[in-house]
């Protein structure tokens, strides 16, 4: 009993070391998706994201038409893994806004060209690269970040992030 | 014994998450809560055409077809079929109002689970709106009929 008991304590701060040190991740992912029809009308996203093993849970704001998708702790996920599911089921994104850890942002792939950098527990940033904005707003973007030495590259393993709280 | 309990729960499982509605199937037995509060069995209105319409209020085309099938409803003959819309909205609130904006005036239903609801797993709802027309007998005859189609058939 009492070896039992020692061994729930290990596992336990163990779990708690993991949790403390893990960094580089995504948290929650909202994603606003487009396309020809109705969105939210088809199962198809959902399925896609919920095949996911990262996955924890998808939910379905219908008041703002985003799939808020909670990701599993320690996951090493890239934003290109969501545009590349919502347009394997046949959509585009709209709008992708992460819920990540300071430290995510602050290596590679990410490159902040909007916003200030907090030291908050967790921050919220947008994804402005083309494939994860409207065509519209890549335009104006295109223009607003004409100076950037990397923006308009459109290179597709980096992503340009504006920092929102 | 755990292991065989295990394994039941599991096969029950598969077979949900399989499950879907061919041309030719019966008319599963499932009840769910009306707009009115009661407990409607969907089978218990075998000996007319029945035609069943999944949607949300959420779901633009869906509140568009609403519109349609309340004018197709009022030419057909109550004796001959019954339609009943069966609505996936999480907020029952909203599918209550949805009803009145819409004036629906046939049967409605709700499983409020969005599309992990049962009874959208169970006909293999995989878009809104989808629909099922099935025959005096309770088979599945067409899914997504046209006005066309339904009128025909209830002559």
């Amino acid at each position: 009993m009492k070896k039992l008991y020692k061994k729930y304590i290990r596992s336990f701060a163990l779990a708690i070391l993991f949790t403390t040190t893990s960094q580089a991740q995504i948290a929650k992912a909202q994603i606003q998706a487009t396309g020809l029809t109705c969105s939210m009308c088809s199962n198809a996203i959902n399925k896609q994201l919920k095949s996911l093993a990262e996955v924890e849970n998808v939910e379905i704001d219908l008041n703002t038409n985003t799939f808020t998708v909670t990701l599993k702790e320690n996951n090493s996920l890239k934003p290109s893994v969501f545009k590349e599911n919502v347009e394997k089921a046949g959509f585009f994104i709209g709008s992708l806004i992460l819920t990540v850890k300071p430290e995510t942002i602050a290596k590679e792939p990410y490159i902040i060209v909007d916003g200030k950098e907090k030291q908050a527990n967790e921050i919220q940033i947008q994804v402005l690269d083309k494939g994860y904005v409207t065509d519209k707003t890549i335009k104006k973007l295109a223009k607003s970040y004409k100076n950037s030495m990397t923006f308009n590259n459109n290179n597709e393993t980096d992503f340009h992030i504006k920092i929102l709280n | 014994m755990r292991n065989l309990i295990c394994s039941f729960f599991l096969l029950a499982n598969t077979f949900i998450l399989s499950a879907q509605i061919e041309v030719g199937d019966k008319l599963p037995s499932v009840t769910l809560k009306s707009s009115d509060n009661k407990e409607i069995n969907i089978a218990s209105f075998e000996g007319k055409y029945i035609l069943i319409d999944f949607w949300a209020s959420w779901c633009g085309p869906c509140r568009l077809g609403n519109k349609k099938l309340v004018k197709l409803y009022a030419t057909l003959n109550p004796s001959k079929i019954e339609i009943i819309g069966i609505s996936i909205d999480t907020d029952p609130n909203k599918w209550i109002k949805a009803i009145a904006k819409d004036k629906i005036t046939f049967l409605q239903l709700i499983d409020a689970n969005g599309f992990d609801a049962k009874t959208a797993l169970l006909f293999g709802v995989e878009e809104l709106p989808s629909k099922y027309l099935f025959n005096e007998k309770g088979i599945l005859i067409i899914k997504n009929p046209t006005d066309e189609q339904i009128i025909n058939l209830i002559k």
